[in-house]
């Protein structure tokens, strides 16, 4: 079945395109309104904290949060209607620190790694695919030697490496996430080489930049934004995960991983202290999920539009 | 002829397992190269545990160690010791790495080995069941599960496993929070030295008893972390083949749906997913090492974490090349069995 695929005008009446496109099934509407949710917070309390911690004024980065993600109040206070989460074994207030948290502790590690990660991929897949020979071999060898160790296993190993500090976990998951975009943009390369526009294009004699830029990464990025939106969600996944074995943390900055760390010692008694920054990592994530699962949908052209 | 077809293929896997192994030894290699650069900086990830160290001492061990030689030098080196199986001496436990790999190793072993065969089995069949009633109602919840499964970060299953069976429902399943064995219990004589062996080639059913409760929820919490991914590719992989001409014969023959689809479509959709165990298997290391961390049970992820808190690179570094050697062998191992169970394979 071909469906006409309409070309809205403009970058927001494209964007409300899109959202209606991706609204349609329950999923994907889920989906964008948890990563919306997330995208917006992210914005709004991160630049708050960007602010307040330039000119040395922290109550600026709390000022949207139910408490002061560091005062200390009655400790393991049960989840009630002054405290939602309830608090940590210091009295802090849970929902106020994954609040707080969401910014540094998911927002920052996905956004960083996913765009670097394609931004090398696409440059090292698109000239490996469109050039071929030695280059390709070499290049392939490599990725397959970087994919036979689970990228966190890598991650943990190249952090500790780097002293174990919050770039050098960035750093470690940039080394580690760029191989599957190679691969993605080898493959779509390859696809998009044959095509008649690529051969009018050389033989209009297109630069070398223009003919990669506008020609191959432009026609090569679209199934690879589907492929990023859920690698968003695996990337926030597996910084916690890093967090929860107490790689990457920062002193004095309240991390998701880490919480759930800390509260696994409260368990029987204190189940909201672990419970709940771990729920909030498994909504964003699930999020990015939905999204990307309904965008690979729509791009792949399986769904009915 | 086709006994010569399968030689050559499994001559030309084994040539690109070797590659493999030569080029990841070689990642390695760089990698800590390229972030120690200077041969006293390498020194000092060699004794990363001690603290005060002289610059005499620092090039002792470079000395003795021949950090200072040419790359192609130290990199042969590198490639004989690994082979040898000699990862060096652990500056904190004072022990060679390699024997405290294969201490710990077993201990994981016990647990991962039934979590993939439980996954891929599981996985298996869910996949199956998805993909026959396909947007239908059973579909949605085995797909809604996995989606929920894969999207919560690994220790959070640990942790609601950990909360339910021992904290909740303690009185009634009699599951331990930590450890893997019983610690009151003797611990059996080492013959293999891997204990749950050990101890039933002496008999010792108290022990194996107490082992087998202790894997439970480790096994439980691995398999959830890693079923959601296997069971999507197995789902997608049945419906390619529910689509396929000879499932169409099958029905056109006659055949009630449930033999097509579990005789002849399951059968089919089998062979490939014999690749995707070694996914499996890779992804587990992962769900392995936070499951031990939350239920503190002393095997590889024990060794990950205490390194991390004791700020020991080099277990971590001897750890990780150990783990992707292992995915390399199992991914081999993974490409014969393909080629048995599908001889066209071989032609490529």
């Amino acid at each position: 079945m071909t469906v006409q695929r309409q070309v809205a005008r403009g970058f927001w009446a494209s964007l409300w395109y899109w959202i209606r496109l991706i609204a349609k099934d329950p999923a994907g509407l889920l989906g964008l309104i948890i990563v919306g949710a997330f995208v917006m917070w992210s914005i709004i309390e991160g630049s708050l904290q960007l602010i307040g911690s330039y000119i040395h004024n922290p109550a600026l980065g709390w000022v949207l949060l139910p408490h002061n993600p560091f005062k200390f109040g009655p400790p393991l206070h049960p989840p009630s209607l002054t405290y939602l989460f309830g608090t940590n074994i210091e009295g802090q207030d849970i929902l106020s620190r994954i609040l707080y948290s969401i910014p540094y502790s998911a927002a920052y590690p996905a956004f960083l790694v996913v765009l670097s990660a394609i931004l090398i991929g696409a440059f090292l897949g698109i000239t490996a695919g469109y050039m071929g020979g030695w280059w390709d071999e070499v290049l392939m060898r490599i990725t397959d030697a970087f994919l036979a160790v689970p990228a966190i296993v890598l991650a943990i190993m190249i952090s500790i490496l780097l002293k174990a500090s919050f770039t050098g976990m960035i750093y470690s998951f940039i080394v580690v996430w760029w191989p599957i975009y190679a691969r993605l943009f080898r493959a779509e390369t390859l696809r998009v080489k044959a095509m008649d526009y690529i051969a009018a294009a050389q033989l209009y004699g297109v630069s070398k930049v223009r003919l990669f830029f506008k020609y191959l990464f432009l026609n090569t990025v679209d199934p690879i934004i589907a492929y990023a939106m859920l690698d968003f969600g695996n990337v926030i996944l597996a910084a916690s995960i890093l967090n929860f074995i107490g790689v990457g943390l920062q002193p004095g900055v309240p991390i998701l991983g880490e919480m759930a760390s800390d509260g696994l010692s409260g368990l029987p008694g204190a189940w909201w202290w672990a419970v709940f920054p771990s729920v909030s990592i498994l909504i964003i994530a699930l999020g990015f999920v939905l999204l990307g699962d309904r965008l690979q949908d729509i791009i792949g052209g399986r769904a009915a539009y | 002829m086709a006994g010569r077809d399968f030689l050559v293929f499994v001559i030309r896997r084994i040539i690109n397992a070797i590659i493999t192994l030569v080029l990841l030894i070689l990642l390695m290699f760089v990698i800590v190269h390229v972030i120690y650069p200077t041969p006293i900086a390498l020194a000092r990830l060699y004794i990363s545990g001690a603290q005060h160290i002289t610059t005499q001492q620092l090039e002792a061990i470079v000395k003795r160690y021949h950090l200072d030689a040419p790359l192609y030098i130290q990199f042969a080196n590198y490639l004989r010791d690994v082979f040898t199986g000699n990862l060096g001496v652990d500056p904190i436990y004072k022990v060679p790495e390699t024997q405290l790999i294969m201490y710990y190793l077993p201990i994981t072993l016990t647990f991962m080995i039934p979590a993939v065969i439980i996954t891929v089995l599981l996985g298996t069949v869910l996949g199956a069941i998805a993909a026959s009633n396909r947007n239908r109602a059973l579909d949605y919840v085995i797909r809604g599960f996995y989606v929920f499964t894969w999207s919560s970060p690994p220790y959070f299953i640990a942790i609601l496993l950990l909360l339910i069976f021992v904290y909740w429902l303690g009185p009634w399943t009699h599951l331990p929070a930590s450890g893997y064995v019983n610690p009151l219990l003797p611990p059996p004589k080492p013959i293999t030295g891997w204990p749950l062996i050990d101890a039933i080639i002496e008999h010792d059913w108290p022990y194996v008893n107490s082992y087998i409760i202790h894997m439970i929820l480790p096994t439980a919490s691995v398999v959830l972390y890693s079923f959601g991914i296997y069971t999507r590719m197995a789902r997608n992989t049945m419906l390619d083949v529910l689509d396929s001409d000879f499932v169409r014969l099958a029905y056109a023959k006659g055949l009630p749906r449930r033999t097509v689809v579990y005789r002849v479509g399951l059968r089919n959709a089998l062979i490939p997913l014999v690749t995707l165990m070694v996914l499996t298997f890779a992804l587990s290391w992962t769900g392995a090492y936070v499951a031990e961390d939350v239920y503190r049970y002393h095997g590889m992820g024990y060794l990950v974490t205490t390194a991390v808190t004791s700020v020991d690179p080099l277990m971590i570094y001897d750890i990780t090349l150990f783990v992707g050697l292992s995915v390399v062998v199992a991914n081999f191992i993974a490409d014969i069995l393909y080629g048995v169970l599908d001889p066209r394979v071989r032609i490529t």
